[in-house]
């Protein structure tokens, strides 16, 4: 992949607030799409965008996006991308058509244009008919759908939304996920996902990046990242304590939730060994199957086991085992 | 009229007969809704065409745009258009309505010596006019009069403009808005000093220009009297950028800390009417008048006074000390602007 496929590009990137560091040498290359930016409370995120948005100076390292040095081109950044905060950015008492107008004005549109174009965005967020409606009468889709429309006036090429489902009943959630999705499909356009709903990031993205404590936890694709826990789980009639002691004791990391446990997928062999367990005890096994993880399992176990140390995502990728083993703690199966 | 059916109506239904004569009953009407051997055992139903709207289906399309963003003088006019527009037409920064009738009432209460003054010019009466023409004192009272408009007019005013300028962006979160643009924090307190600067100046120095110019048509002055009084205007009306200058220095540092408009409202009056009253207090009280160095309204009225050229109130004192005062108040407040500025968040306050 050349360089210019990359949308954001960091290297080494830190920032710190006298003695808190924020974020820490961060190596990143986010792709064209869409991409999830996870992260626990204080992980650093809000941070990092400040950081890319061109707002704040980072303490050490580099970074452009969209090809645009974050230290010294901020205000072409800002151009460029399209920015959806978390919090409401509206004022109550304006109409919404006005509100999206004035945002394309602020970034150097044309009044004329400003206005057609805001008839354009209300109409494709869905608020065509409630453009001239005052803000403050609007429920929490309604204005996140109106900051939307604010930051993709421009048609940007990268649109950063923070927490873009946070509130939102399930029918407006669902409105907004179609929508991003809508955006990165048949728009083309790039979308940076800062949320905690995992599932939402999920239906959108298709990589994601997992800060913790200001580094980098984890980043890839979330298919291949979702690999590095593959479990089989296995639904036991009977002996399942014993079933479970046996499989313990040949080795297998087992995860049990009542009659059904998920054993750690670790090589073509894993199969016959819960087999020939569940014979030895005398277990039935009435089900069988490869558990896909969601992206939510996948982010409990990453932060579980990074809640120690952070590694890499080189670490987490290159061997599920012996990455569970770097420093998670035995009873998860690592090794110190 | 002979009968005539024919065989498929015979067919229809034997017992209905379509003559003129035959009685009314309905059945044959009911027979052409409702039924007939037609069809009755056939598998199709029989529909209309559907020609019905069915009304408006939302297809979510994302349309592109190709056009190129303007450069930072547009965006900032975009600022400075929002707030000043917002006075007149909807559209822009929606001020209160207690905020535009008062501004109505004052511009309309600030033309009160314009009133008068056309009408000695009317009624031709001197003694009128000399209370209320243009002269040195007057235009300095134009400005920089203590009651009514430094009392109940521009500090009362500057309070409804700036209260919530830059704290309503704290409270609604709008300051996002500008710092995902590429606004600086520099452009953003710039555009919105001049935006309140010029509302104010709509009141304070057009009013001024009015006065002048309507004493000029109406009493049909001649170029000699424009050359004599024309400084005299001039010094009038830098007195009242000074002042409109400020109270927008002390009202944005204000609004800045805040979140609410409130605060800054009544922190700008209690500023101008507090230190006032302070200083007349400690003036009778211990006569001594050196705390009139630290109220804004008795700095800018030494000030003007001292650029229009009348009496000065505070004549023991150089009128430098009070703009020197007047200058720190200004970079005291900016300082608190800016610093207030610097620190708003994109992400969260």
């Amino acid at each position: 992949m050349s360089d210019s496929d990359y949308i954001i590009e960091t290297t080494n990137l830190s920032k710190s607030y006298g003695p808190h560091v924020a974020l820490e040498n961060l190596n990143l290359k986010v792709t064209k799409g869409a991409t999830g930016l996870l992260g626990p409370n204080g992980a650093g995120k809000s941070t990092f965008l400040k950081t890319i948005l061109g707002l704040i100076q980072a303490t050490s390292g580099d970074g452009t996006v969209l090809g645009h040095d974050i230290r010294t081109d901020g205000a072409a950044i800002r151009s460029r991308i399209g920015y959806m905060p978390e919090y409401d950015a509206l004022n109550p008492d304006m109409e919404a058509i006005y509100q999206v107008k004035y945002s394309g004005e602020l970034l150097g549109m044309n009044p004329i244009v400003a206005m057609s174009r805001a008839h354009e965005v209300l109409q494709y967020v869905g608020l065509g008919e409630q453009r001239y409606r005052n803000i403050g009468s609007f429920s929490t889709g309604m204005k996140q759908a109106t900051k939307l429309a604010c930051s993709i006036i421009h048609d940007p090429e990268l649109i950063i939304a923070d927490e873009p489902s946070n509130g939102l009943d399930a029918t407006a959630r669902e409105f907004m996920i179609s929508t991003l999705q809508n955006m990165v499909h048949n728009g083309n356009r790039s979308v940076m996902m800062a949320s905690h709903l995992m599932d939402d990031v999920e239906r959108v993205c298709d990589s994601m990046v997992l800060l913790h404590k200001g580094k980098l936890a984890a980043q890839g694709r979330i298919e291949d990242l979702k690999d590095i826990d593959r479990e089989i789980e296995i639904h036991v009639w009977g002996n399942a304590s014993k079933l479970e002691e046996k499989m313990v004791s040949i080795g297998l990391d087992v995860r049990r939730e009542g009659r059904i446990m998920r054993v750690l997928h670790e090589d073509e062999d894993t199969t016959t060994k819960i087999l020939s367990c569940a014979a030895e005890v005398g277990s039935q096994i009435r089900r069988m199957h490869e558990y896909e993880a969601s992206l939510e399992d996948l982010f409990i176990v990453i932060m579980e086991n990074l809640g120690y140390e952070v590694k890499t995502s080189e670490d987490l990728l290159r061997s599920p085992v012996q990455a569970r083993q770097v420093d998670a703690p035995s009873h998860m199966g690592g090794g110190s | 009229m002979t009968e005539e059916i024919t065989e498929s109506e015979q067919s229809f239904s034997e017992d209905v007969s379509f003559s003129e004569a035959a009685p009314v009953k309905g059945q044959g009407r009911m027979d052409a809704a409702w039924g007939s051997q037609d069809g009755d055992d056939s598998g199709t139903a029989q529909v209309s065409s559907n020609t019905a709207s069915v009304g408006y289906v939302f297809e979510q399309i994302y349309k592109p745009w190709n056009g190129s963003l303007n450069p930072r003088w547009m965006r900032n006019w975009a600022i400075l258009r929002h707030h000043v527009l917002g006075i007149f037409r909807k559209g822009h920064r929606p001020w209160g309505l207690p905020t535009k009738l008062f501004m109505v009432l004052v511009f309309i209460a600030s033309l009160g010596d314009v009133g008068l003054t056309l009408l000695s010019a009317l009624i031709g009466s001197p003694e009128l006019h000399s209370m209320w023409g243009v002269n040195r004192d007057n235009l300095y009272g134009h400005v920089f009069g203590f009651f009514p408009r430094n009392m109940l007019y521009y500090p009362i005013l500057a309070a409804l403009l700036v209260g919530g300028v830059i704290s309503e962006d704290r409270y609604h979160g709008t300051s996002a808005m500008y710092f995902s643009r590429p606004i600086s924090r520099f452009d953003y307190v710039m555009m919105k000093y001049i935006s309140v600067a010029i509302i104010q100046a709509f009141v304070v120095l057009l009013t001024l220009m009015i006065y002048y110019f309507v004493e000029i048509i109406a009493m049909g002055r001649g170029w000699a009297w424009i050359i004599d009084t024309f400084p005299l205007f001039l010094a009038a009306f830098v007195g009242g950028i000074i002042l409109v200058i400020t109270y927008t220095s002390i009202g944005l540092g204000l609004s800045s800390v805040s979140r609410g408009k409130f605060f800054p409202g009544i922190g700008l009056v209690a500023i101008v009417l507090g230190s006032k009253t302070l200083a007349v207090l400690v003036s009778n009280l211990f006569e001594r008048d050196i705390m009139y160095l630290l109220s804004p309204y008795d700095c800018l009225a030494h000030v003007g006074q001292a650029l229009v050229g009348t009496q000065t109130t505070y004549d023991q004192y150089s009128w430098t000390w009070s703009f020197a005062s007047l200058v720190l108040m200004n970079a005291f407040f900016l300082y608190i602007l800016s610093s207030r500025v610097a620190s708003m968040e994109v992400t969260r306050e």
